[in-house]
């Protein structure tokens, strides 16, 4: 199945998030938490075994960045999967993820670097590969049906149940039910960030290796398990695990740091972990649109930082919940 | 310039007091000023003020302050001059507004904020530049600085959906209450 739109690049752009803010208007019913899971599964499994070839922008405030995206599922249970990412504009960056693990690929200044990532998730492969679990978290509405891309795609509203969480409203394509559009959206429905295709191609890419200039290499393993923990966390916000603890270092910042993530499968929160060499004042973070809530603080002998694209209360409640080995209850 | 903001403060506080003191004339003044009185409020007030000189000065006054509120404090004398004047051939100009519950109305506090910031222009304007902004420098604290917070950003960015780069992030000081 081979389908393609080719529109000028600016025209399309120009009208790509101009359907905006989401009314709600189309708010129907929610479904069963059944038909949910059903429809969330589905548009999970299809951003992995669908193959496509395309170019998404990336809207958050006032930044604005087009990236080009091949995803190819090959062998049984897509085991040879592969899918890169590249921007288009800005500083020259790749992203790599296959099953082996994701790699990023930063040129700048005539430099090359490379950095093994803990995670291989990007747009539009978003909700967890068992999707279906969301809908205790999330409740589900279908909307109208709307155009990405040259494509008729279905609205489908993911509604948080509870303050601890961004919702999203997603355009997933008729045929396949790949997400064609994504938009993060605040308690009012306001966007937060949005990705949409600008132009893709359903079926299998034509042109297998027409970016590939370098094979992914094997890198040393970014992070190393926790041997002893100095902290601990009481209570999580309501459907949040953690998912991952790592000691590693970070971009740009000598010494290692433990690295925790706390997820329900869609919203991820980090948690890093220093020792404190100096008394650490509390510090409140936010970005412009309140996306992306941050907040510093010492627990014990340790400097936590927390932090995620996530509202305030679902970092607040973890950063409150953090209390040191030792420390009476 | 530590002597100076204190005095300011303390002037402040005073102003706020006398505004305090003669709340209601003061309301109806503000009223008034805002086009919030209805046809015969506004009338009434009108009458009360061309029989009071002091009414009238406050008049002036809280026309001025409110000039230099939206940046014409240079030569606001003529502009007032002509509302005074307007004033008393022609309320209608006023506009007066149907009348409103009194619990929609503008706390009639914003005339000591009013007083303190024409009080601060004041300061500003007759003071060299650089000590003008410096007491702005010091308020704006954040205790923490977007380069510091970019490697934790970019560690986080492995989990987070976007290949976008980091954005520009707010700090302010906060307290946690912890409870054990």
């Amino acid at each position: 199945m081979m389908r393609r739109r080719d529109r000028p690049l600016a025209c399309v752009l120009a009208a790509l998030f101009a359907a905006l803010p989401i009314s709600p208007a189309l708010a129907a019913a929610p479904l069963s938490a059944n038909d949910a899971a059903i429809w969330l599964q589905r548009m999970s499994d299809a951003a992995r075994s669908v193959a496509y070839e395309g170019v998404f922008v990336v809207q958050h405030g006032s930044a604005m960045q087009t990236h080009s995206i091949l995803n190819r599922p090959a062998g049984a249970a897509q085991a040879e999967r592969e899918s890169r990412i590249a921007t288009m504009d800005g500083t020259q960056r790749e992203v790599r993820c296959t099953q082996s693990g994701s790699v990023s690929r930063v040129t700048e200044g005539g430099q090359v670097r490379m950095e093994k990532r803990l995670n291989s998730r990007h747009f539009p492969d978003l909700l967890p590969p068992n999707a279906a679990a969301l809908a205790s978290w999330y409740g589900v509405r279908l909307g109208n049906l709307a155009r990405v891309a040259g494509l008729e795609c279905r609205q489908v509203e993911i509604v948080p149940k509870d303050a601890y969480r961004w919702g999203y409203v997603l355009c997933a394509d008729k045929d396949s039910g790949l997400p064609l559009k994504a938009v993060m959206v605040n308690e009012a429905g306001t966007p937060l960030m949005q990705y949409a295709f600008a132009e893709i191609r359903i079926g299998s890419p034509s042109r297998v290796d027409a970016q590939s200039g370098w094979t992914m290499p094997e890198l040393p393993a970014a992070m190393r398990p926790i041997n002893a923990e100095a902290v601990n966390i009481r209570s999580l916000p309501p459907g949040f695990s953690r998912i991952t603890a790592v000691k590693r270092t970070l971009p740009n910042k000598p010494g290692e740091v433990e690295h925790w993530v706390f997820s329900d499968g869609l919203t991820h929160i980090s948690l890093f972990l220093e020792p404190a060499t100096h008394p650490i004042e509390t510090i409140r973070g936010q970005s412009k649109q309140g996306m992306i809530n941050m907040v510093k603080r010492q627990v014990g002998p340790m400097q936590a930082t927390i932090l995620g694209d996530a509202p305030w209360a679902a970092i607040e409640a973890i950063a409150m919940g953090l209390e040191a080995r030792g420390e009476p209850r | 310039m530590k002597t100076t903001v204190k005095s300011m403060t303390m002037q402040t506080q005073s102003e706020h007091e006398a505004a305090r003191a003669s709340e209601g004339r003061t309301e109806i003044l503000s009223a008034l000023i805002d086009g919030e009185l209805s046809d015969d409020q506004a009338r009434q007030a009108i009458k009360q003020i061309g029989h009071g000189d002091s009414d009238r000065a406050s008049l002036a006054e809280y026309i001025a302050i409110g000039d230099a509120m939206r940046g014409l404090s240079a030569q606001h004398g003529d502009f007032t001059r002509r509302v005074m004047a307007a004033l008393e051939n022609e309320p209608v100009l006023l506009a007066p507004a149907p009348e409103r519950k009194k619990s929609e109305r503008r706390p009639v506090l914003w005339l000591a904020a009013a007083t303190a910031a024409a009080i601060t222009w004041g300061l500003w304007q007759s003071s060299p530049r650089d000590e003008a902004i410096a007491p702005l420098a010091a308020v704006q604290q954040p205790g923490m600085q977007n380069v510091e917070a970019m490697p934790y950003l970019a560690a986080h960015e492995d989990f987070a959906q976007a290949v976008i780069s980091a954005p520009e992030m707010r700090f302010s000081k906060a307290s946690l209450e912890v409870r054990q």
